[in-house]
């Protein structure tokens, strides 16, 4: 990979951020319904409290004087104080962030590496009844909303398994120590676990298997066979080399559904992170955090791509030479 | 032909997460009384900056501070922080403080506490609402060391029982160097009420506090108290039937009753609430909406056309008190008996609006002498949509009188807005209990001041201006004899109802749950026991019954609770987990015993 290739996704990187950003701030300050005259409406607070809070927020001032101090701030890391709480947002969002990650991760790399398993053995033995049945289930689980999965799960885990409903951690009956509260907090992740899990596999197994049968197709597959490889090595080191192609875009894209999946997952069982704070933040219109919570997903999402762009010549130098 | 090999390794690895997560857990922990919010969460820990007044943050700040009244069963007061009082005149209050509350960091509790928290409530004017509760206080000294007098500005007869029941008393050696008080963390609360603060989780978490056993009016029967948030009543019911809560509220929405009623161990309580739900005529002389609304004998009509009864079944499944006045039926003597809601009667109605001129047109819909059609629009703010299908009910009888009407579902905030430009026509939103304790709230936004022309804003959304009324609500503040107010008060109520300012609908009842076998103590009285201000009556009554132990191994309960799901009875975790892994090994197996054969690999 030559530097022209990188630096030319490094601006590209930037430019979008910076759409992003604007965008941002354009949208919450687009959609109807200032937030204080709701909470006005609803706790019957006096015209001068609206007033002071409107003024402590800035939204009084002209919008480009406060489009210049958001850009201003969010580059320095002030997200702004959130409405309902009058935290600043960052403080909010860092520790849902850490929980989000915590689930999405091992969902991610759980129903990844399954995906691509069972994928392989899937195009490897296509048509079987394994092939068949495989297909068939994880396509079922992808279209399957995944509240309702959730929800199917929660009645099924906590009624059989007696596995607790909601939150992150117990606050009886959790044994001492850091094993203890391991347990406790494993037993707590279970459910969305295998919510976000049996979303997400459908993609990676189909995916997998659609590029590795389209690999067989190709020529320097007969050439390898000919050659006297043996299965095993046709199938990882050249089968699967070639494959797994497709599945790194499919990752980095996914990494923005993902959030939408967790939103889903984390108000059905509570689960404090990212989807829960914004599943709130919509409730209570509160647009700083909000507007905080998007930025971050976007820009995760972003260098998630510009990772899988970097990566891609890594793994294909034929992508570079353009 | 190995990756098969791989899944079944990998598949055997991710088991051992459940298999781990199914080990029970035994540890004896301290008598712990899991309560289950799935109102607003808590916002914040400063008592100073709470707004969501339906937030968990009240249920919370009222179990860690006092205040110097408190609200009982049946919301009246009852000494707190004060342990007795009296008007000295009709603008002087005098308070007697208890001598033996102490702060949770051991400090004692005197009369210059109660003085710095008035006078900050009085100085912060930007604390959005302790700052209503001192909006009538001139000043407030100490007299003595137990003793505060209080100055009011104007006669008010209700400070002590509505006011005081919510405004938090802050200790003055931790506050007193705080600078921005909506901003400040208090990460650490300190207050002299009978629980302590253990932890946060953050927003949308969970609180953990501690019994206070230095508490004035004595220790609780409970060691621990633990407030968890939950995003969903769905996921509350399943939590209290499996015994992870011990109490579930504050507003269960009536079809998850069967459910919680068949589950044992677990009592429901249905208590009316402190709101009401109501339908509003936009009347403001100088609206925007339809003009044909300020005329009373449309708005009459109307009501007539209204059937509280069919819409209670339809928006509650029945699990509400019809409303006939504009205070709630919890506040008993408040409401005046004798006001009955106009009666459904759609060829009265018709016959009113003929007599009044609105003659049905060409088109099947009526109109006034200079052609405003009798055309509205009925609006159900999101947040209440369930509202919608009471909304849908409305316009179709009205259809039948001739008016044309049009239910829709508005977004909460553009509603609010709307309402502040008076551009609405007609809608159906809730009035609850809001920052003040008590039944004048519901009397308070018919008050001409609250009519306010756009862009600014009050409380008023009907446009209702009366100076007799106004009067009338001056009178009943500074009323001392309960008699005389709760006569001023019904008269009210029967302004409002000859002008059909409003036509109040039904006062939804508060569904909780309580696991009886763990825990008994349930308090009486005609509050919901979970309530923002009266929670405390429930947390200082109720008592663990010793029998029942409180470990996590829920195993039992949720056996004895399987009545209306399918599960066959006597299949133990074990058994299905045990099973689970016998099958997931044998498909593994299958499929490693078709790879040994040297298959053709599947190139073209």
């Amino acid at each position: 990979m030559n530097a022209e290739y990188f630096a030319r996704k490094l601006v590209g990187l930037g430019v979008t951020v910076f759409l992003v950003l604007t965008f941002n701030f354009y949208l919450f300050r687009v959609l109807p319904g200032n937030p204080f005259a709701l909470l006005f409406r609803g706790a019957g607070l006096s015209a001068n409290a609206v007033q002071s809070l409107n003024s402590q927020f800035g939204l009084d001032k002209p919008l480009w004087v406060q489009y210049t101090l958001y850009l201003k701030n969010t580059i320095a890391g002030n997200f702004g104080l959130s409405f309902e709480t009058r935290a600043p947002v960052v403080d909010l969002i860092v520790p849902a962030l850490i929980n989000t990650a915590i689930l999405l991760s091992v969902a991610s790399v759980i129903s990844i590496v399954a995906g691509i398993l069972i994928g392989m053995l899937a195009a490897w033995h296509r048509g079987s009844g394994f092939d068949v049945g495989a297909s068939a289930a994880t396509l079922v689980l992808y279209s399957m909303p995944t509240f309702w999965l959730g929800l199917v799960l929660m009645v099924i885990g906590v009624l059989y398994f007696s596995l607790p409903v909601a939150g992150m951690k117990s606050f009886t009956g959790v044994s001492p120590g850091t094993l203890g509260e391991f347990v406790d907090l494993m037993r707590h992740m279970i459910l969305p676990l295998l919510t976000l899990v049996l979303g997400l596999i459908g993609q990676y197994v189909l995916v997998m298997k659609g590029a590795l049968l389209d690999v067989f197709t190709e020529d320097f597959m007969i050439t390898a066979r000919a050659k006297g490889i043996s299965n095993r090595k046709l199938l990882w080191d050249h089968g699967f080399r070639n494959a797994v192609l497709p599945m790194v875009a499919l990752v980095a894209l996914n990494l923005g559904q993902s959030i939408g999946g967790a939103v889903q997952t984390e108000t059905v069982f509570s689960w404090p992170g990212m989807g829960l704070l914004i599943y709130r933040a919509i409730l209570a219109r509160d647009y700083p955090v909000l507007q905080g919570a998007f930025l971050i997903v976007t820009v995760t999402v972003i260098v998630a791509n510009f990772i899988a762009d970097i990566l891609y010549p890594m793994l294909d130098p034929r992508v570079s030479e353009q | 032909m190995k990756s098969s090999l791989y899944l079944a390794i990998f598949l055997l690895l991710t088991i051992s997460i459940p298999v781990l997560s199914l080990a029970p857990a035994k540890a004896q922990t301290p008598v712990t009384f899991t309560v289950g919010w799935g109102a607003a969460p808590m916002d914040t820990l400063n008592p100073t900056a709470v707004t969501l007044y339906d937030g968990g943050a009240y249920v919370v700040m009222h179990a860690i501070y006092d205040t110097l009244v408190r609200s009982d069963v049946n919301g009246d007061p009852i000494p707190d922080l004060a342990q007795s009082w009296s008007y000295s005149n009709s603008t002087t209050v005098v308070l007697n403080l208890v001598h033996n509350a102490t702060w949770h960091d051991g400090q004692p509790f005197t009369s210059d506490d109660v003085v710095y928290t008035v006078n900050t409530y009085l100085a912060h004017t930007e604390l959005p609402i302790m700052r209503l509760y001192v909006q009538n206080v001139k000043s407030i000294t100490a007299t003595d060391q137990y003793t505060v007098q209080i100055n009011l500005i104007n006669p008010d007869a209700t400070f002590i029982a509505e006011l005081l029941p919510a405004m938090y008393i802050i200790p003055k050696h931790i506050w007193q160097n705080v600078s921005n008080f909506t901003s400040y963390a208090n990460s650490n609360p300190v207050g002299t009420g009978p629980f302590k603060f253990v932890s946060w989780g953050g927003v949308n978490t969970y609180v953990q506090l501690a019994a206070n056993p230095d508490y004035f009016l004595g220790k609780p029967h409970i060691d621990q108290l633990v407030l968890r948030y939950f995003t969903s009543y769905n996921a509350m019911a399943l939590a209290i039937q499996s015994g992870e809560i011990d109490y579930a509220g504050p507003l269960f929405p009536p079809a998850i009753v069967p459910t919680l009623t068949s589950a044992n161990g677990v009592e429901v309580v249905t208590r009316p609430d402190q709101r009401y739900y109501y339908f509003c005529f936009n009347g403001y002389a100088q609206g925007a909406g339809n003009p044909t609304l300020r005329d009373v004998r449309v708005r009459i009509a109307l009501s007539h056309a209204i059937n509280n009864t069919e819409l209670a079944l339809v928006a509650w499944g029945g699990y509400a008190t019809l409303q006939n006045t504009v205070i709630p039926l919890t506040f008993a003597k408040w409401v005046n008996p004798n006001i009955k809601s106009y009666d459904y009667n759609l060829t009265e109605a018709a016959q009113i609006l003929d007599n009044a001129g609105y003659k049905v047109g060409s088109d099947g819909i009526r109109a006034s002498p200079n052609g405003t059609k009798l055309s509205f629009k009925i609006e159900v703010p999101s947040d209440y949509s369930e509202e919608y299908r009471a909304a849908q009910v409305i316009a179709n009888a009205w259809k039948q009188i001739g008016v044309d009407a049009t239910p829709q579902i508005t977004d909460t905030g553009t509603l609010g807005n709307e309402v502040v430009a008076w551009k609405h026509d007609t809608f159906i939103w809730v009035w609850s209990l809001g920052e003040v304790v008590g039944p004048d709230y519901f009397l308070s936004m018919f008050k001409s001041t609250e009519a306010q022309p756009a862009p600014n804003g009050g409380l008023s959304d009907s446009g209702f201006m009366n100076s007799t009324y106004d009067q009338l609500f001056q009178q009943q503040q500074v009323a001392t004899d309960p008699t005389q107010r709760q006569a001023i008060m019904w008269q009210m109520q029967q302004i409002l109802h000859d002008n059909a300012v409003y036509v109040p609908l039904y006062d939804p009842l508060a569904v909780q749950a309580l696991r009886t076998d763990r825990f008994t103590g349930l308090p009486g009285g005609a509050l919901p026991p979970l309530n923002q201000y009266a929670s405390n009556n429930l947390f200082l009554s109720i008592t663990p019954i010793s029998s029942s132990p409180q470990v996590q191994s829920t195993q039992s309960s949720i056996q004895e609770n399987m009545t209306t799901t399918a599960a066959p009875a006597g299949l133990g975790t074990d058994t299905l987990v045990g099973l689970a892994a016998v099958i997931i090994i044998v498909i593994v197996a299958a499929a490693a015993l078709k790879m040994r054969k040297k298959s053709t690999p599947k190139v073209q």
